[in-house]
């Protein structure tokens, strides 16, 4: 069931009935009842891998117990090894077992040897990555003996399976939402009217601009070798709004109608393309699974104590990871590699913390330092979004060699010029949105906020027209097959 | 929380509200379209329920290209209306036949057109703006449609959403809203368009690239093509087969054809009707009737209809003689 779906907009209002009238505010039967709807919500993509999620599931749920549990340090290590192996054999099997087939059967053929491992005809269970990272992020956090084993099962469920979460993050940690899940929640109004807000936002990045530019996208990116270098600029420009409005509108729907339970959740994105360096990008772009890499890799590696060797190994690390993390493919991880060539030199120069705040606090418009800086980072990572849709490496580097032509001069030309027109002055009046709330948790969080009523729900009411009427073709939400 | 609900229900009011005359008002004005290729007139027909005719010339767009009505209803003395539908297999062709027969009365024959590609079932849902209007709550669209990969199963029921998103339609709609349904000059006559075009290269372009294809015969539809023809007989209508003309070189592509063909001959011979072929008639050799392999311009269509009109008073297709089986080949 897509957030983006008639479906959705029915199952949402039932599960909001239920949860705070039938349930009379009994914890114990809105968990009862979250979880429950978590499981249909999954069950609607393909009940089968319902079984992998509760077995994972169960699986954290138990070694964490024996993990608080153990007696001494080897036995803690012991189940937290266990747990780390399957829950990785899983996301390997399911998602890398045909990437490291094919890789190592091409490195012998390199060598003059033959080696055919054989592919598997597995399908990717929906949100396996962020589900698995869920759970090891909490036997992480119980061998660090940050957090107490959650010995209730429903509630332990609920915490990795809440439906808004579930197949696409945020990735949240225990220390953050078990707290959440076992505390009585009562209605805040305050709460529900924003996360309907951001919920409305969300649902305009994702239909209005996301899928539209995913049309483009796809036709450029799908036939790159008939197009012009212009266009192909244009195609890898396309597919930047398109990645960020589709995985920050999901994460804003997602926000928003955990808010309607009660429940917070880890902010995802902070105006990632206005950012002025690398550095102040990652801190912006995906923050949860950054974050998680941060936490439960870069610091146990050293993080940043050992000297600078160390910081620029580990941040290649967490970048390559990070790249794998994101899919099978040597697009991925070059993608990873090209962020930590991005990084590097900031880190070098100790430059990589300069700006931790928004950009032009409390103004209307950036400095040209600014915006020179916010337009140097934008094409960096355009660039490397090339990498990220690409086929294969072989394409991305056609792609970017036809960037690199002549024709980069000429005029774009491809199909439905006019709609693209459309498209891009819906885009910019999204920047325009996203710039003056940018200093907010999400764009539309304040904006209107102190108009009139009617004035406000004229504004409501043209976003749902805007979504009525330029809603793309439906496209799943990109980060759903990691 | 209270008054969060009621405001939330201020909110959806109107919009709740207007989903019905929304709908409404969209799916009037959209009827009112006399673009190409005019399905929508036909549908329109159809549910008017005005429709009074002898004779019903079903198929794909080897029908409503290739059918004159005109010079059938002159020859005949009998009426005659095409409702050829664009691009569409069988299995679409007898939800239009289901509708017709619902809202009009019933004919006393039916020409079948069959192709080559009757029994197959397209993925998409072709031309799909002819069903919008009509849809909601339309039992038979449902059962039809769903199974294409275009509509989700609730835009069945809820008013409005089936709209959203298609700027093609709702521009369409919105263009009309000036236009009278009664003065708009109408794309086909009686469901039939005759194309004034010539031969194109296309079919020399696909003979240099395309090798020989196999035709994948859908089950369901060749179910649904027996149930048809049974459901013709319980109703006392005639039923015929036609296969129109076919430019001759362009018979050498599908690898299956025969087997194809051998499906109608069995079907006709188990219910005795008949089955006329003119895939081998002197028609299909005259490359300048035709405006690609498969179609026949509208001098073709009307060469062509002239000598299927002769053809039926020979055999007393509608006359009250008993009919045999007739397969020429």
């Amino acid at each position: 069931m897509l957030f983006n779906s008639i479906n959705f907009a029915l199952f949402l209002p039932i599960v909001y009935i239920l949860y705070w009238y039938a349930t009379k505010g009994n914890l114990r039967l809105q968990n009862i009842l979250l979880l429950v709807s978590s499981y249909f919500f999954y069950a609607c993509w393909d009940w089968r891998f319902l079984f992998l999620l509760i077995f994972s599931t169960s699986l954290d749920y138990f070694t964490g117990i024996k993990i608080h549990g153990a007696a001494n340090k080897r036995k803690k290590l012991f189940w937290l090894w266990l747990s780390i192996g399957i829950n990785l054999g899983f996301l390997g099997v399911f998602k890398y077992y045909n990437f490291f087939a094919e890789s190592f059967s091409e490195g012998l053929s390199l060598l003059g040897l033959k080696a055919n491992l054989g592919s598997l005809q597995v399908i990717l269970p929906v949100g396996i990555s962020f589900y698995t990272f869920h759970g090891l992020s909490y036997v992480f956090d119980l061998y660090n003996n940050r957090i107490k084993p959650e010995r209730n099962f429903i509630d332990y469920s609920v915490f990795v399976s809440f439906f808004p979460l579930l197949v696409a993050g945020p990735i949240e940690r225990a220390t953050h939402l078990l707290p959440q899940i076992l505390k009585k929640r009562e209605f805040n109004y305050i709460k529900a009217v924003d996360g309907l807000r951001q919920i409305l936002w969300g649902l305009f990045k994702k239909i209005v601009i996301a899928d539209n530019c995913a049309e483009f996208a796809n036709t450029i990116f799908n036939n790159s070798s008939d197009y012009s270098g212009s266009t192909l600029v244009l195609g890898a420009l396309f597919f930047a709004f398109q990645i960020y409005c589709d995985f920050s509108g999901y994460s804003d729907i997602a926000l928003g109608t955990a808010r309607l339970f009660g429940i917070d959740l880890l902010r995802n994105f902070a105006f990632p393309y206005f950012s002025r360096d690398i550095a102040e990008f990652w801190r912006r772009w995906h923050i949860s699974l950054s974050s998680w890499f941060r936490d439960y890799l870069y610091i146990p590696l050293g993080g940043s104590k050992g000297g600078m060797w160390m910081k620029v190994r580990n941040t290649f690390i967490i970048f390559l990871v990070s790249g794998f993390w994101h899919g099978a493919n040597w697009t991925f991880i070059i993608w990873g590699a090209l962020n930590a060539i991005y990084f590097l030199p900031l880190l070098l120069t100790s430059k990589n913390r300069n700006n931790l705040e928004t950009v032009a606090q409390g103004k209307y418009f950036p400095t040209f330092k600014e915006l020179f800086m916010m337009l140097l980072t934008f094409s960096l990572t355009v660039f490397a979004w090339i990498f990220f849709r690409a086929e294969s490496v072989g394409h991305a580097l056609s792609y970017i060699s036809e960037i690199f032509s002549p024709s980069l001069f000429s005029l774009p030309k491809f199909g439905g010029m006019k709609r693209a027109m459309t498209l891009t002055i819906l885009i910019a009046v999204f920047l325009l949105v996203e710039w003056l709330g940018r200093e907010n948790q999400y764009a539309l969080a304040k904006l209107g906020l102190s108009w009139k009523r009617p004035m406000r729900y004229a504004m409501y009411y043209s976003i749902l027209i805007a979504i009525f009427y330029f809603s793309g073709q439906d496209q799943q939400f990109i980060y759903f097959q990691f | 929380m209270r008054k969060f609900n009621f405001r939330l229900l201020v909110f959806s009011l109107p919009v709740i509200g207007l989903l019905w005359p929304l709908d409404y008002f969209l799916s009037y004005n959209l009827k009112k379209s006399n673009e190409y290729p005019g399905e929508l007139e036909v549908m329109n027909d159809i549910y008017n329920g005005n429709l009074n005719c002898d004779i019903a010339v079903y198929g794909s767009s080897r029908a409503w290209t290739q059918f004159n009505p005109i010079i059938m209803e002159n020859s005949l003395r009998m009426n005659v209306y095409n409702f050829g539908i664009d691009g569409h297999n069988f299995w679409i062709q007898y939800l239009r036949h289901l509708e017709y027969i619902k809202h009009n009365k019933k004919p006393k024959l039916i020409i079948l057109v069959v192709d080559i590609f009757s029994l197959q079932k397209r993925m998409d849902l072709n031309e799909p703006i002819q069903f919008m209007p009509y849809m909601l709550w339309n039992k038979n669209i449902r059962e039809y449609t769903s199974s294409y990969k275009y509509l989700n199963k609730l835009e069945y029921y809820i008013p409005l959403i089936r709209y959203a998103g298609k700027r093609n339609t709702l521009n369409t709609a919105i263009k009309n809203i000036s236009r009278s349904s009664k003065d708009s000059k109408k794309y086909r006559n009686k469901g039939y368009k005759g194309m004034v075009r010539e031969w194109t290269d296309d079919f020399d372009k696909a003979k240099a690239e395309m090798k020989q294809y196999n035709i994948v015969l859908d089950t369901a539809s060749i179910t649904l093509f027996d149930r048809f023809i049974n459901e013709c007989r319980a109703l006392n209508i005639k039923l015929m087969f036609v296969y129109t003309p076919e430019y001759i070189d362009g018979q050498k592509f599908v690898s299956n054809r025969k087997d194809v063909f051998d499906i109608y001959k069995w079907y006709a011979k188990k219910y005795n009707l008949v089955f006329l072929d003119y895939s081998s008639d002197e028609l299909s050799f005259k490359k300048e009737l035709f405006y690609n392999a498969s179609h026949l311009n509208s001098k073709g269509a009307d060469l062509f209809t002239y000598k299927l009109t002769s053809d039926l008073k020979n055999i007393d297709a509608i006359g009250t003689a008993t009919m045999r089986a007739s397969i020429l080949n």
